[in-house]
């Protein structure tokens, strides 16, 4: 047998992982179950309900390890291997554990130009927790996030896949994460429609008012 | 005069300044749905296609294809196989974000267009894919959907005219080339986003392999407009042959970023002053006119040039989705590209080899040049990569990839090549 099938150059996956989940906690509940039908009922055959199935996992279970990939192939009767392909496909998936929160700073062009990469090193810096990490105390989760849609109000982030924090500034910053810590509403959530429009003299978000924010250089020093 | 005529008295149709206007019963007071219940009452579907087609309305999602054409394509009705239509909602391109601006503010303009394509169509059911990231507004419009269904605006037997038209909400997860049709579909199917050959094209075999349309989100918006007011006042509305209402998402070194709603056609440097110039009072380097594939402009290219895409391509770039960056005199146009190709490595999906390892390749050579250890001959390599990449693959991804790349060097090359190494050591004497 040639050497590299003995010893494989990839590393496989372990045949039997640890898992996450007792036996008792992984279980969709009755009213689960019902939503999950209602996705199936939308759909001409089970698969295309597997995007919204995961993301209820993901939201029960914080992250979809194997084992809850493999209560979902079962809840929808589909192949463990298809199910296992969509939830690796896509990054917001989460394959393993993140924090309590998980932020997405958007660091596309629209937002390096305007200081993304200069947030991103700012809360490196205050969390200390390298980008694509989770901090030492388990709450934060640093990422780079490709184009999220917002650049007219760049830098931006997103908070734990949901709503988007916008202009941001250090300042924004530092009240955004004290609000985190206290467990209270984030401030500067552009989820609301703001529909005070015509006090900006046109149709644009009204949310950018700090615009001086994007003073800063176009590209920070580079910390990889 | 400009092709946008009259631009400064232009008032917004797709973005109307009311207050509250995504709330059904505002929609409703101020005439919606009214389009939709003249249509199914008074217009046969042929015509509502055939008005479309004289709209001249082209699909806003960033390929430009004329949309009355586009819903001709779809096959007679046959009974027992089902027929879809799909709204693009996953706005993913670099530099673009009108699409939100849209289903936030007006998320029933959005709604009426997609049942009137339906009834123009014949088909039963529309996927509205929205992209994952967009979580917020996916339970926004979850609200006005259910609000619909209530008034019996959707579902079966809508308005009472024995139609059954369904409106599904589908979230994406986070992946570029689900922006791409075919991979959209997969990626409707619960399967990995890997694009289809095409052909078959969609109208021939769409999602489960019947027939289905796929439109962008503002295209379809377009539609009640189109029927309501007509299609030669649509037809009538900025330039010629790329007619209608655009939404501009503006972004960058200028002072008011932004979505501005105006007609096709606009001067870039009318649009430029409507965002209030360059911040800091600096001078414009360059312009991306189109979200991040298209073909990046030099600031000394923009006379003269209008947002349309004839006028554009003779400029020679494209108007891709009208997502326009601004970039002023202090940028790095090395990193900015570093960023680019960083952008389409992380999103190709990794199916056709000339993508998934030419963007890797692409990423690490402009890397190396951005770190101050490229040679001069890593920029004709880049091109001879572009070459190798581009109308190899299933989808455009890798062209999307490659046109940016191409043009920057091509463009801006002393940039490129002030930061190689110099191709001849001076010899010390």
């Amino acid at each position: 047998m040639a050497d590299f099938i003995r010893n494989p150059v990839v590393a496989l996956p372990d045949p039997n992982p640890e898992s996450y989940f007792s036996e008792e906690e992984l279980i969709f509940t009755e009213d689960e179950k019902a939503r999950i039908a209602g996705w199936v009922s939308q759909y001409p055959t089970s698969d295309g309900a597997v995007m919204w199935t995961l993301w209820l996992a993901q939201e029960k279970f914080g992250f979809l390890p194997p084992e809850v990939l493999q209560l979902v192939a079962a809840e929808l009767s589909l192949p463990y291997a298809q199910v296992y392909g969509v939830a690796t496909f896509y990054t917001q998936y989460f394959k393993e554990k993140k924090g309590t929160f998980v932020l997405d700073v958007c660091t596309c062009f629209s937002c390096q130009f305007c200081g993304g990469y200069d947030i991103l090193a700012y809360l490196e810096e205050k969390l200390e927790v390298k980008r694509g990490h989770t901090s030492a105390c388990g709450r934060y989760t640093l990422q780079e996030a490709e184009c999220l849609g917002a650049c007219g109000s760049a830098p931006m982030m997103q908070v734990n896949n949901g709503p988007y924090a916008h202009n941001l500034t250090p300042e924004k910053i530092d009240e955004l994460l004290e609000a985190m810590e206290a467990g209270k509403p984030l401030p500067f959530v552009s989820v609301t429609l703001p529909q005070d429009e015509d006090e900006m003299g046109g149709n644009r978000r009204t949310d950018a008012e700090a615009v001086e924010g994007y003073i800063t250089p176009p590209r920070s020093e580079r910390t990889q | 005069m400009t092709k946008a005529g009259n631009w400064q008295s232009y008032e917004r149709v797709l973005l109307p300044p009311v207050e509250n206007l995504h709330h059904l019963d505002v929609y409703r007071a101020h005439g919606g749905y009214e389009t939709l219940k003249r249509v199914l009452k008074e217009l046969e579907p042929q015509e509502v296609t055939a008005q479309m087609k004289r709209s001249g309305l082209r699909g806003r999602g960033g390929a430009g294809f004329p949309t009355g054409l586009k819903w001709s394509f779809m096959p007679p009705v046959k009974p027992d196989v089902p027929r879809y239509l799909c709204c693009n909602a996953d706005e993913s391109e670099p530099g673009t974000f009108k699409d939100r601006q849209l289903m936030e503010y007006n998320p029933h303009l959005l709604f009426e267009g997609i049942l009137i394509a339906c009834y123009a169509m014949s088909l039963n059911a529309c996927y509205l894919y929205v992209r994952g990231e967009y979580a917020s507004w996916i339970t926004h419009l979850e609200e006005e959907l259910a609000k619909m269904y209530n008034a019996n605006l959707a579902g079966k037997n809508m308005l009472g005219t024995g139609h059954c038209m369904d409106i599904v909400l589908h979230k994406g997860a986070g992946a570029y080339i689900c922006g791409e049709e075919t991979s959209l579909m997969e990626s409707l199917e619960g399967k990995r986003a890997y694009p289809r050959i095409k052909p078959p094209f969609p109208a021939q075999s769409g999602i489960w392999g019947y027939p289905t349309t796929i439109n962008n989100v503002e295209t379809l918006a377009c539609a009640p407009l189109i029927l309501g007011k007509g299609a030669d006042w649509f037809a009538g509305i900025g330039a010629e042959k790329n007619p209608g209402p655009l939404l501009y998402g503006i972004s960058g070194h200028v002072n008011r970023p932004g979505v501005y709603e105006y007609p096709t056609g606009m001067l870039i440097t009318d649009l430029l002053e409507i965002a209030g110039g360059m911040r800091g009072s600096k001078k414009l380097k360059a312009l991306v006119p189109g979200g991040a594939s298209v073909p990046v402009l030099r600031a000394d290219m923009i006379e003269g040039v209008t947002m349309d895409v004839e006028s554009l391509r003779e400029a020679g770039s494209m108007l891709g989705t009208a997502g326009m960056l601004f970039l002023d005199e202090d940028t790095d146009m090395v990193a900015f590209l570093r960023r680019v190709a960083h952008f389409y490595h992380h999103e190709s999906c990794g199916q056709c080899t000339p993508c998934r390892e030419g963007t890797g390749w692409m990423e690490n050579l402009i890397t190396r040049i951005d770190d101050g250890e490229g040679n001069l001959r890593d920029l004709d390599l880049l091109l001879d990569l572009c070459d190798q990449m581009e109308g190899r693959t299933v989808c455009a991804l890798a062209d999307a990839a490659a046109w940016p790349v191409r043009n920057t060097i091509k463009r801006f090359r002393e940039d490129f090549e002030r930061r190689c190494r110099p191709a001849v050591w001076a010899v010390n004497a």
